[in-house]
Protein backbone atom coordinates (compact mmCIF):
# COMPACT_ATOMS: atom_id res chain seq x y z
CA UNK A 1 0.00 0.00 0.00
CA UNK A 2 1.82 3.03 -1.60
CA UNK A 3 -0.51 6.04 -1.52
CA UNK A 4 2.60 8.24 -1.01
CA UNK A 5 4.16 8.82 -4.64
CA UNK A 6 6.90 11.39 -3.39
CA UNK A 7 7.35 12.92 -0.13
CA UNK A 8 9.37 15.82 0.01
CA UNK A 9 12.91 14.77 2.21
CA UNK A 10 12.52 16.34 5.88
CA UNK A 11 15.56 17.46 6.93
CA UNK A 12 15.95 21.06 7.39
CA UNK A 13 14.69 22.18 10.16
CA UNK A 14 12.72 24.90 10.43
CA UNK A 15 12.34 25.83 13.80
CA UNK A 16 14.37 24.74 16.71
CA UNK A 17 13.61 24.85 20.74
CA UNK A 18 16.85 24.17 22.92
CA UNK A 19 16.30 24.08 26.51
CA UNK A 20 13.05 25.86 26.68
CA UNK A 21 11.83 26.66 30.17
CA UNK A 22 9.05 28.43 31.23
CA UNK A 23 7.89 29.55 34.94
CA UNK A 24 4.61 31.78 36.28
CA UNK A 25 4.50 33.65 39.53
CA UNK A 26 1.25 33.76 40.58
CA UNK A 27 0.46 34.90 44.58
CA UNK A 28 4.54 35.38 44.64
CA UNK A 29 4.57 31.00 44.24
CA UNK A 30 6.65 29.94 41.09
CA UNK A 31 5.43 27.33 39.07
CA UNK A 32 7.46 25.48 36.58
CA UNK A 33 5.59 24.71 33.96
CA UNK A 34 8.01 23.92 30.85
CA UNK A 35 10.96 22.23 31.53
CA UNK A 36 14.11 22.03 29.28
CA UNK A 37 12.48 21.25 26.47
CA UNK A 38 14.44 20.64 23.46
CA UNK A 39 12.49 19.91 19.75
CA UNK A 40 12.93 20.60 16.42
CA UNK A 41 10.40 20.63 13.41
CA UNK A 42 11.32 19.45 9.98
CA UNK A 43 10.48 21.35 6.99
CA UNK A 44 6.62 20.16 5.98
CA UNK A 45 6.62 17.39 8.76
CA UNK A 46 3.96 17.24 10.67
CA UNK A 47 5.32 17.15 14.44
CA UNK A 48 2.33 16.21 17.21
CA UNK A 49 2.73 17.44 21.01
CA UNK A 50 1.00 14.75 22.87
CA UNK A 51 0.48 15.59 26.51
CA UNK A 52 -2.65 15.30 29.45
CA UNK A 53 -4.80 18.26 29.76
CA UNK A 54 -3.02 21.59 31.86
CA UNK A 55 0.51 19.98 31.32
CA UNK A 56 1.35 22.94 29.32
CA UNK A 57 0.90 22.45 25.86
CA UNK A 58 -0.41 25.54 25.25
CA UNK A 59 2.23 27.35 27.24
CA UNK A 60 4.93 25.74 25.09
CA UNK A 61 2.72 26.95 22.19
CA UNK A 62 2.53 30.74 23.10
CA UNK A 63 6.17 30.18 23.45
CA UNK A 64 7.65 29.33 20.87
CA UNK A 65 4.95 32.13 19.20
CA UNK A 66 6.59 34.48 21.17
CA UNK A 67 3.28 35.69 22.32
CA UNK A 68 4.28 34.47 26.21
CA UNK A 69 7.67 34.17 25.44
CA UNK A 70 9.71 31.61 27.34
CA UNK A 71 11.61 32.60 30.72
CA UNK A 72 14.54 30.55 29.85
CA UNK A 73 16.22 29.03 26.63
CA UNK A 74 16.16 29.91 22.86
CA UNK A 75 13.75 29.31 20.02
CA UNK A 76 15.08 30.00 16.53
CA UNK A 77 13.11 29.36 13.14
CA UNK A 78 14.86 28.80 10.22
CA UNK A 79 17.89 30.19 12.12
CA UNK A 80 16.44 33.54 13.31
CA UNK A 81 15.92 34.23 17.18
CA UNK A 82 11.85 34.21 17.88
CA UNK A 83 11.45 37.29 20.47
CA UNK A 84 8.54 38.83 19.43
CA UNK A 85 4.90 37.70 17.57
CA UNK A 86 4.76 37.78 13.86
CA UNK A 87 3.72 36.27 10.85
CA UNK A 88 6.24 33.27 10.36
CA UNK A 89 3.80 31.80 13.19
CA UNK A 90 1.16 31.08 12.40
CA UNK A 91 -1.10 29.44 15.34
CA UNK A 92 -4.59 28.48 15.38
CA UNK A 93 -6.25 28.67 18.61
CA UNK A 94 -7.75 25.98 20.82
CA UNK A 95 -10.26 29.08 21.39
CA UNK A 96 -10.10 29.30 17.61
CA UNK A 97 -10.53 33.20 18.20
CA UNK A 98 -11.77 34.43 15.12
CA UNK A 99 -12.40 38.10 14.80
CA UNK A 100 -15.99 38.03 14.97
CA UNK A 101 -16.79 41.27 12.92
CA UNK A 102 -15.22 39.78 9.47
CA UNK A 103 -16.66 37.36 7.35
CA UNK A 104 -14.78 34.20 6.32
CA UNK A 105 -13.55 36.01 3.73
CA UNK A 106 -12.54 39.27 5.94
CA UNK A 107 -10.77 36.24 8.47
CA UNK A 108 -8.96 34.16 5.97
CA UNK A 109 -7.38 37.27 3.90
CA UNK A 110 -6.88 39.78 7.32
CA UNK A 111 -3.38 38.94 7.32
CA UNK A 112 -2.29 39.97 3.66
CA UNK A 113 -4.63 42.57 3.89
CA UNK A 114 -2.35 44.44 6.76
CA UNK A 115 0.37 43.27 5.25
CA UNK A 116 -1.18 45.95 2.30
CA UNK A 117 -1.28 43.30 -1.20
CA UNK A 118 -3.79 44.57 -3.33
CA UNK A 119 -7.21 43.68 -2.56
CA UNK A 120 -7.21 41.96 -6.51
CA UNK A 121 -4.70 39.60 -5.36
CA UNK A 122 -5.14 38.92 -2.03
CA UNK A 123 -8.69 37.80 -2.49
CA UNK A 124 -7.58 35.89 -5.21
CA UNK A 125 -5.05 33.88 -2.76
CA UNK A 126 -7.95 34.08 0.00
CA UNK A 127 -10.03 32.54 -2.56
CA UNK A 128 -8.00 29.51 -3.24
CA UNK A 129 -7.73 28.89 0.67
CA UNK A 130 -11.43 28.95 1.23
CA UNK A 131 -12.20 26.22 -1.41
CA UNK A 132 -8.94 24.48 -0.14
CA UNK A 133 -10.69 23.71 3.09
CA UNK A 134 -13.95 23.42 2.04
CA UNK A 135 -16.24 26.49 2.59
CA UNK A 136 -16.96 27.75 -0.80
CA UNK A 137 -20.51 29.48 -0.76
CA UNK A 138 -20.00 30.77 3.00
CA UNK A 139 -17.69 33.36 2.21
CA UNK A 140 -19.81 36.07 3.29
CA UNK A 141 -20.84 34.45 6.41
CA UNK A 142 -19.55 35.60 9.57
CA UNK A 143 -18.19 33.38 12.61
CA UNK A 144 -21.56 33.55 14.56
CA UNK A 145 -23.36 32.20 12.12
CA UNK A 146 -21.26 29.05 11.27
CA UNK A 147 -20.63 25.87 13.33
CA UNK A 148 -17.67 24.68 15.03
CA UNK A 149 -16.24 22.68 12.61
CA UNK A 150 -16.71 25.48 9.80
CA UNK A 151 -15.23 28.46 12.22
CA UNK A 152 -11.56 25.82 12.48
CA UNK A 153 -11.61 25.45 8.77
CA UNK A 154 -11.83 29.16 8.92
CA UNK A 155 -9.19 29.38 11.15
CA UNK A 156 -6.94 26.83 9.59
CA UNK A 157 -7.59 28.77 6.08
CA UNK A 158 -6.77 32.01 7.43
CA UNK A 159 -3.02 30.41 8.97
CA UNK A 160 -2.60 28.96 5.24
CA UNK A 161 -3.46 32.45 3.46
CA UNK A 162 -0.72 33.98 5.24
CA UNK A 163 2.20 31.84 4.61
CA UNK A 164 4.07 31.14 7.65
CA UNK A 165 7.25 29.00 7.88
CA UNK A 166 5.61 27.22 10.85
CA UNK A 167 1.84 26.56 11.59
CA UNK A 168 0.66 25.48 15.53
CA UNK A 169 -2.30 24.09 16.11
CA UNK A 170 -3.42 23.86 19.85
CA UNK A 171 -5.86 21.07 19.78
CA UNK A 172 -7.82 22.60 16.89
CA UNK A 173 -10.49 20.09 17.21
CA UNK A 174 -10.87 19.70 21.19
CA UNK A 175 -14.16 21.77 20.79
CA UNK A 176 -15.78 19.42 18.38
CA UNK A 177 -18.12 16.09 18.62
CA UNK A 178 -16.06 13.04 17.93
CA UNK A 179 -17.19 12.50 14.18
CA UNK A 180 -16.75 16.14 13.11
CA UNK A 181 -13.55 15.61 14.58
CA UNK A 182 -12.75 12.70 12.57
CA UNK A 183 -13.57 14.64 9.56
CA UNK A 184 -11.65 17.46 10.78
CA UNK A 185 -8.63 15.12 10.98
CA UNK A 186 -9.06 13.40 7.53
CA UNK A 187 -9.95 17.23 5.87
CA UNK A 188 -6.68 18.46 7.66
CA UNK A 189 -4.37 15.58 6.20
CA UNK A 190 -6.30 16.19 2.92
CA UNK A 191 -4.93 20.02 2.76
CA UNK A 192 -1.34 19.09 4.40
CA UNK A 193 -1.17 16.66 1.40
CA UNK A 194 -2.63 19.23 -1.33
CA UNK A 195 -0.40 21.81 0.14
CA UNK A 196 2.67 20.71 2.40
CA UNK A 197 3.39 22.95 5.27
CA UNK A 198 5.35 22.29 8.63
CA UNK A 199 3.08 22.05 11.09
CA UNK A 200 3.18 21.71 15.28
CA UNK A 201 0.00 19.98 16.21
CA UNK A 202 -0.81 19.39 19.76
CA UNK A 203 -3.39 17.58 21.34
CA UNK A 204 -4.15 15.72 24.11
CA UNK A 205 -5.95 12.61 21.91
CA UNK A 206 -3.81 9.79 21.00
CA UNK A 207 -5.44 8.42 17.96
CA UNK A 208 -5.54 11.50 16.53
CA UNK A 209 -2.08 12.13 16.71
CA UNK A 210 -1.01 9.09 15.67
CA UNK A 211 -3.48 9.47 12.95
CA UNK A 212 -1.88 12.74 11.79
CA UNK A 213 2.20 12.76 12.63
CA UNK A 214 5.29 11.84 11.06
CA UNK A 215 6.56 11.90 14.65
CA UNK A 216 5.07 12.33 18.10
CA UNK A 217 6.69 13.98 21.57
CA UNK A 218 4.89 12.72 24.41
CA UNK A 219 5.17 15.14 27.35
CA UNK A 220 5.49 14.45 30.89
CA UNK A 221 2.69 15.82 33.81
CA UNK A 222 2.90 19.36 34.54
CA UNK A 223 5.78 20.79 34.80
CA UNK A 224 6.48 19.52 30.88
CA UNK A 225 9.64 17.54 29.78
CA UNK A 226 10.12 15.67 26.94
CA UNK A 227 9.30 12.29 27.96
CA UNK A 228 9.93 10.09 24.61
CA UNK A 229 10.04 10.20 21.28
CA UNK A 230 8.33 8.04 18.27
CA UNK A 231 8.35 7.82 14.31
CA UNK A 232 5.54 7.27 12.76
CA UNK A 233 6.45 5.77 9.33
CA UNK A 234 3.65 3.70 8.18
CA UNK A 235 1.47 5.32 5.19
CA UNK A 236 -1.21 7.66 5.01
CA UNK A 237 -3.70 7.43 5.41
CA UNK A 238 -3.92 5.46 8.16
CA UNK A 239 -6.67 3.67 10.06
CA UNK A 240 -7.33 3.44 13.44
CA UNK A 241 -7.89 -0.77 12.83
CA UNK A 242 -3.92 -1.34 11.27
CA UNK A 243 -1.99 -3.91 13.20
CA UNK A 244 0.91 -0.90 12.93
CA UNK A 245 -1.69 1.69 14.31
CA UNK A 246 -2.67 -0.37 16.94
CA UNK A 247 0.98 -1.58 18.12
CA UNK A 248 1.97 2.12 18.52
CA UNK A 249 -0.76 2.64 20.18
CA UNK A 250 0.47 0.14 22.46
CA UNK A 251 3.52 1.25 22.91
CA UNK A 252 2.50 4.63 23.81
CA UNK A 253 0.08 3.66 26.36
CA UNK A 254 2.87 1.61 28.11
CA UNK A 255 5.16 4.74 28.97
CA UNK A 256 2.13 6.96 30.42
CA UNK A 257 2.75 7.16 33.99
CA UNK A 258 -0.65 5.76 35.31
CA UNK A 259 -1.95 8.53 36.42
CA UNK A 260 -2.44 10.36 32.68
CA UNK B 1 -38.26 27.37 13.25
CA UNK B 2 -38.65 30.88 11.58
CA UNK B 3 -41.90 30.45 10.45
CA UNK B 4 -42.69 30.27 14.29
CA UNK B 5 -40.51 33.48 15.23
CA UNK B 6 -42.51 35.23 12.59
CA UNK B 7 -45.89 34.01 14.18
CA UNK B 8 -44.77 34.67 17.66
CA UNK B 9 -43.47 38.60 16.43
CA UNK B 10 -47.17 38.39 14.88
CA UNK B 11 -48.52 38.00 18.28
CA UNK B 12 -45.91 40.36 20.24
CA UNK B 13 -46.99 43.00 18.02
CA UNK B 14 -51.04 42.41 17.75
CA UNK B 15 -50.98 42.69 22.14
CA UNK B 16 -48.36 45.60 21.94
CA UNK B 17 -51.26 46.98 19.52
CA UNK B 18 -54.35 46.25 22.11
CA UNK B 19 -52.44 47.12 25.39
CA UNK B 20 -52.08 50.90 23.82
CA UNK B 21 -55.79 50.73 22.16
CA UNK B 22 -56.61 49.81 26.30
CA UNK B 23 -55.04 52.41 27.19
CA UNK B 24 -56.57 54.92 25.30
CA UNK B 25 -59.98 53.37 26.20
CA UNK B 26 -59.34 53.72 29.70
CA UNK B 27 -57.93 57.15 29.34
CA UNK B 28 -61.31 57.81 27.57
CA UNK B 29 -63.73 56.80 29.90
CA UNK B 30 -62.01 58.11 32.90
CA UNK B 31 -61.85 61.78 31.57
CA UNK B 32 -65.68 61.41 30.01
CA UNK B 33 -67.36 60.05 33.22
CA UNK B 34 -64.94 61.03 36.38
CA UNK B 35 -63.60 64.08 37.95
CA UNK B 36 -60.38 63.52 36.02
CA UNK B 37 -61.46 64.82 32.87
CA UNK B 38 -61.89 68.83 34.75
CA UNK B 39 -57.72 68.57 35.30
CA UNK B 40 -57.15 66.32 32.04
CA UNK B 41 -57.93 66.59 27.91
CA UNK B 42 -59.71 63.41 26.41
CA UNK B 43 -57.80 61.07 23.86
CA UNK B 44 -59.96 62.54 21.56
CA UNK B 45 -59.61 65.98 21.92
CA UNK B 46 -55.64 65.70 22.67
CA UNK B 47 -56.11 64.39 19.20
CA UNK B 48 -57.32 67.24 18.12
CA UNK B 49 -55.54 69.57 19.78
CA UNK B 50 -52.56 68.30 18.33
CA UNK B 51 -53.83 68.65 14.53
CA UNK B 52 -54.78 71.56 15.23
CA UNK B 53 -50.85 72.37 16.54
CA UNK B 54 -49.64 71.32 13.64
CA UNK B 55 -50.70 74.52 11.57
CA UNK B 56 -51.64 76.81 14.27
CA UNK B 57 -48.85 78.47 15.73
CA UNK B 58 -48.13 78.35 19.50
CA UNK B 59 -46.16 81.53 20.64
CA UNK B 60 -44.07 81.22 17.88
CA UNK B 61 -43.64 78.41 15.82
CA UNK B 62 -46.58 75.52 15.08
CA UNK B 63 -45.43 72.50 16.89
CA UNK B 64 -43.21 71.22 14.02
CA UNK B 65 -40.92 74.68 15.11
CA UNK B 66 -41.13 73.67 18.09
CA UNK B 67 -39.80 70.21 17.89
CA UNK B 68 -37.26 71.38 14.98
CA UNK B 69 -35.53 73.33 17.51
CA UNK B 70 -35.54 71.02 20.67
CA UNK B 71 -34.14 68.17 17.92
CA UNK B 72 -31.41 70.64 16.55
CA UNK B 73 -30.07 71.01 20.01
CA UNK B 74 -30.19 67.40 20.93
CA UNK B 75 -28.52 67.11 17.31
CA UNK B 76 -25.51 69.29 18.36
CA UNK B 77 -25.05 68.81 21.83
CA UNK B 78 -25.07 64.99 20.95
CA UNK B 79 -22.61 65.67 17.96
CA UNK B 80 -20.29 66.83 20.21
CA UNK B 81 -20.82 64.37 22.74
CA UNK B 82 -19.96 61.66 20.65
CA UNK B 83 -16.84 62.75 19.21
CA UNK B 84 -15.57 63.63 22.54
CA UNK B 85 -16.37 60.97 24.34
CA UNK B 86 -15.60 57.91 21.46
CA UNK B 87 -12.28 59.44 21.80
CA UNK B 88 -11.68 60.10 25.48
CA UNK B 89 -13.12 56.24 25.80
CA UNK B 90 -10.92 54.82 23.18
CA UNK B 91 -7.89 56.42 24.60
CA UNK B 92 -9.17 55.67 28.23
CA UNK B 93 -9.59 52.13 27.11
CA UNK B 94 -6.43 51.62 25.14
CA UNK B 95 -3.96 53.66 27.03
CA UNK B 96 -3.04 52.82 30.31
CA UNK B 97 -1.33 56.44 30.67
CA UNK B 98 -4.55 58.08 29.31
CA UNK B 99 -6.66 55.49 31.80
CA UNK B 100 -4.54 57.05 34.72
CA UNK B 101 -4.97 60.32 33.74
CA UNK B 102 -8.82 60.56 33.28
CA UNK B 103 -10.11 57.92 35.25
CA UNK B 104 -10.45 59.75 38.66
CA UNK B 105 -11.22 62.79 37.51
CA UNK B 106 -13.96 61.45 35.68
CA UNK B 107 -15.07 59.47 38.19
CA UNK B 108 -16.12 62.28 40.16
CA UNK B 109 -17.62 64.52 37.86
CA UNK B 110 -19.92 61.34 36.15
CA UNK B 111 -22.34 60.70 39.22
CA UNK B 112 -23.39 64.29 38.81
CA UNK B 113 -26.64 64.62 37.05
CA UNK B 114 -26.97 66.84 33.78
CA UNK B 115 -29.84 68.71 35.61
CA UNK B 116 -27.55 69.90 38.66
CA UNK B 117 -25.29 71.93 36.05
CA UNK B 118 -27.96 73.73 34.72
CA UNK B 119 -27.48 77.07 36.81
CA UNK B 120 -23.32 76.88 36.15
CA UNK B 121 -24.29 76.87 32.90
CA UNK B 122 -26.51 79.38 32.63
CA UNK B 123 -23.89 81.86 34.72
CA UNK B 124 -21.21 80.55 32.30
CA UNK B 125 -22.73 81.10 28.70
CA UNK B 126 -25.27 83.10 30.04
CA UNK B 127 -29.33 82.50 28.66
CA UNK B 128 -28.55 81.76 25.13
CA UNK B 129 -28.23 78.46 23.38
CA UNK B 130 -24.81 77.85 24.55
CA UNK B 131 -25.81 76.96 27.94
CA UNK B 132 -28.42 74.05 26.34
CA UNK B 133 -25.71 72.46 24.32
CA UNK B 134 -23.97 72.25 27.29
CA UNK B 135 -26.65 70.54 29.19
CA UNK B 136 -27.27 67.95 25.90
CA UNK B 137 -23.42 67.77 25.65
CA UNK B 138 -22.55 66.34 29.76
CA UNK B 139 -25.87 64.08 29.51
CA UNK B 140 -24.78 62.28 26.13
CA UNK B 141 -20.68 62.82 27.40
CA UNK B 142 -20.68 60.27 30.31
CA UNK B 143 -22.60 58.04 29.17
CA UNK B 144 -20.89 57.35 25.97
CA UNK B 145 -17.65 57.94 27.30
CA UNK B 146 -17.79 54.67 29.65
CA UNK B 147 -19.27 52.53 27.42
CA UNK B 148 -16.90 52.91 25.08
CA UNK B 149 -14.22 52.75 27.64
CA UNK B 150 -15.49 49.83 28.80
CA UNK B 151 -15.68 48.23 25.10
CA UNK B 152 -11.84 49.26 24.40
CA UNK B 153 -10.91 47.50 27.95
CA UNK B 154 -12.79 44.61 27.03
CA UNK B 155 -11.11 43.46 23.83
CA UNK B 156 -10.43 40.05 23.65
CA UNK B 157 -6.50 39.68 24.08
CA UNK B 158 -6.25 36.05 22.46
CA UNK B 159 -7.67 38.02 19.15
CA UNK B 160 -5.08 41.01 19.49
CA UNK B 161 -2.69 38.19 19.64
CA UNK B 162 -4.12 36.39 16.54
CA UNK B 163 -3.43 39.70 14.77
CA UNK B 164 0.00 40.24 15.91
CA UNK B 165 1.01 37.00 14.51
CA UNK B 166 -1.21 37.80 10.87
CA UNK B 167 1.43 40.35 10.88
CA UNK B 168 -0.36 43.31 11.69
CA UNK B 169 1.51 46.13 13.39
CA UNK B 170 0.81 47.79 16.65
CA UNK B 171 -0.65 50.84 15.31
CA UNK B 172 -2.93 48.73 12.46
CA UNK B 173 -4.26 46.78 16.29
CA UNK B 174 -5.96 49.55 17.05
CA UNK B 175 -8.09 50.24 13.80
CA UNK B 176 -8.41 46.52 12.56
CA UNK B 177 -8.77 45.25 15.96
CA UNK B 178 -9.75 47.28 19.10
CA UNK B 179 -11.95 49.72 16.62
CA UNK B 180 -14.59 46.87 15.49
CA UNK B 181 -14.61 45.13 18.64
CA UNK B 182 -15.81 48.25 20.20
CA UNK B 183 -18.82 48.65 17.47
CA UNK B 184 -21.28 47.31 19.78
CA UNK B 185 -20.11 49.17 22.92
CA UNK B 186 -20.10 52.54 20.99
CA UNK B 187 -23.54 51.77 19.77
CA UNK B 188 -24.75 51.14 23.42
CA UNK B 189 -23.44 54.55 24.41
CA UNK B 190 -25.12 56.33 21.60
CA UNK B 191 -28.37 55.15 22.33
CA UNK B 192 -28.73 55.62 26.03
CA UNK B 193 -26.81 58.94 25.30
CA UNK B 194 -29.71 60.04 22.26
CA UNK B 195 -32.06 58.78 24.88
CA UNK B 196 -30.53 60.92 28.27
CA UNK B 197 -29.76 64.32 25.24
CA UNK B 198 -33.52 63.98 24.45
CA UNK B 199 -34.34 64.25 28.03
CA UNK B 200 -31.96 66.66 29.02
CA UNK B 201 -32.77 69.41 26.20
CA UNK B 202 -36.50 69.23 27.30
CA UNK B 203 -35.07 70.39 30.99
CA UNK B 204 -33.15 72.68 29.69
CA UNK B 205 -35.74 74.49 27.83
CA UNK B 206 -37.96 74.17 30.93
CA UNK B 207 -35.60 76.55 32.64
CA UNK B 208 -35.50 78.85 30.52
CA UNK B 209 -36.16 79.01 26.60
CA UNK B 210 -37.89 81.21 23.80
CA UNK B 211 -39.20 77.79 21.92
CA UNK B 212 -38.62 74.38 21.77
CA UNK B 213 -41.42 71.78 23.45
CA UNK B 214 -39.95 72.01 27.26
CA UNK B 215 -40.97 75.71 26.44
CA UNK B 216 -43.82 74.90 25.25
CA UNK B 217 -44.93 72.36 28.69
CA UNK B 218 -43.84 75.38 30.92
CA UNK B 219 -45.53 77.72 29.10
CA UNK B 220 -48.66 75.94 29.00
CA UNK B 221 -48.28 75.46 32.79
CA UNK B 222 -48.12 79.56 32.83
CA UNK B 223 -51.43 79.79 31.30
CA UNK B 224 -53.23 76.67 32.97
CA UNK B 225 -53.91 74.82 29.47
CA UNK B 226 -53.56 71.01 30.21
CA UNK B 227 -54.19 69.92 26.67
CA UNK B 228 -50.83 72.31 25.55
CA UNK B 229 -49.05 70.32 28.29
CA UNK B 230 -50.05 67.19 27.05
CA UNK B 231 -49.07 67.98 23.72
CA UNK B 232 -46.10 68.99 24.60
CA UNK B 233 -45.57 65.78 26.49
CA UNK B 234 -46.37 63.59 23.84
CA UNK B 235 -44.51 64.78 21.43
CA UNK B 236 -41.23 64.52 23.31
CA UNK B 237 -42.79 60.76 23.97
CA UNK B 238 -43.01 59.74 20.22
CA UNK B 239 -40.01 61.38 19.07
CA UNK B 240 -37.98 59.66 21.46
CA UNK B 241 -39.41 56.49 20.25
CA UNK B 242 -38.61 57.50 16.89
CA UNK B 243 -35.13 58.62 17.64
CA UNK B 244 -34.99 55.35 19.27
CA UNK B 245 -35.32 53.37 16.70
CA UNK B 246 -33.38 54.80 13.64
CA UNK B 247 -30.68 54.29 16.32
CA UNK B 248 -31.72 50.71 16.78
CA UNK B 249 -32.17 50.22 13.00
CA UNK B 250 -28.33 51.65 12.40
CA UNK B 251 -27.20 49.47 14.97
CA UNK B 252 -28.83 45.88 13.69
CA UNK B 253 -27.09 46.95 10.50
CA UNK B 254 -23.46 48.06 12.13
CA UNK B 255 -23.24 45.50 14.29
CA UNK B 256 -24.97 42.36 12.33
CA UNK B 257 -21.71 40.28 13.06
CA UNK B 258 -22.99 40.05 16.86
CA UNK B 259 -26.35 39.78 16.84
CA UNK B 260 -27.10 37.39 13.49
CA UNK B 261 -29.09 33.91 14.19
CA UNK B 262 -27.44 30.89 13.37
CA UNK B 263 -29.25 29.51 10.64
N1 LIG C 1 -0.52 33.05 32.77
C1 LIG C 1 -0.41 32.02 33.63
N2 LIG C 1 -0.13 32.24 34.94
C2 LIG C 1 -0.02 31.21 35.82
N3 LIG C 1 -0.16 29.92 35.49
C3 LIG C 1 -0.44 29.63 34.20
C4 LIG C 1 -0.59 30.66 33.20
N4 LIG C 1 -0.86 30.08 32.01
C5 LIG C 1 -0.90 28.76 32.26
N5 LIG C 1 -0.64 28.48 33.55
C6 LIG C 1 -0.59 27.16 34.16
O1 LIG C 1 0.24 26.34 33.38
C7 LIG C 1 -0.28 25.03 33.31
C8 LIG C 1 -0.34 24.56 31.88
O2 LIG C 1 -1.31 25.29 31.17
P1 LIG C 1 -1.57 25.06 29.62
O3 LIG C 1 -0.32 25.31 28.87
O4 LIG C 1 -2.75 25.86 29.23
O5 LIG C 1 -1.94 23.50 29.58
P2 LIG C 1 -2.50 22.65 28.35
O6 LIG C 1 -2.58 23.52 27.16
O7 LIG C 1 -1.51 21.52 28.20
O8 LIG C 1 -3.81 22.12 28.79
C9 LIG C 1 -1.63 25.05 33.98
O9 LIG C 1 -1.53 24.42 35.24
C10 LIG C 1 -1.95 26.50 34.14
O10 LIG C 1 -2.65 26.72 35.33
MG1 LIG D 1 -4.18 24.08 26.03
Amino acid sequence: MCLEPSREIMTNSVIKCENVSKQFYSDGEMVQVLEDISLEARENEILVIFGPGQCGKTTLLKAIAALEPATGGTITINGKKKTKPGPECGLVYQTIALFPWLTTMGNVEYGLKVKGMGKKERRERANKYIKLVGLEGFEKSFPIQLSGGMKQRVGIARVYCNEPDVMLLDEPFGHLDAQTRYLMQEELERIWQTEKRTIIFVTNNMEEAIYLADRIIVLTNCPAKIKQEFKVDFPRPRNITDPEFLKLRKEITGILDPLE
Amino acid sequence: MIKRLKKINKAKIFIGFASICGFLLFWYLGTAYTEVGKVMASPIDLFWRFLQSAYEPIGPHTIWGHLLSSISRVMMGFALASVCGILLGLVMGSSPLGEAIARPLFELLRPIPPIAWISIAVLWFGLGEMAKYFIIFLSGFFNITINIYTGAKAVDQELIGAAKMLGCSDRKIFTTIVLPSSVPYIFTGLHIALSSSWAAVVAAEMVRSTDGVGWLITQGMGISDTSQIMVGILSIGVVGFILSSIMRGVEAKLCAWSRVEKS
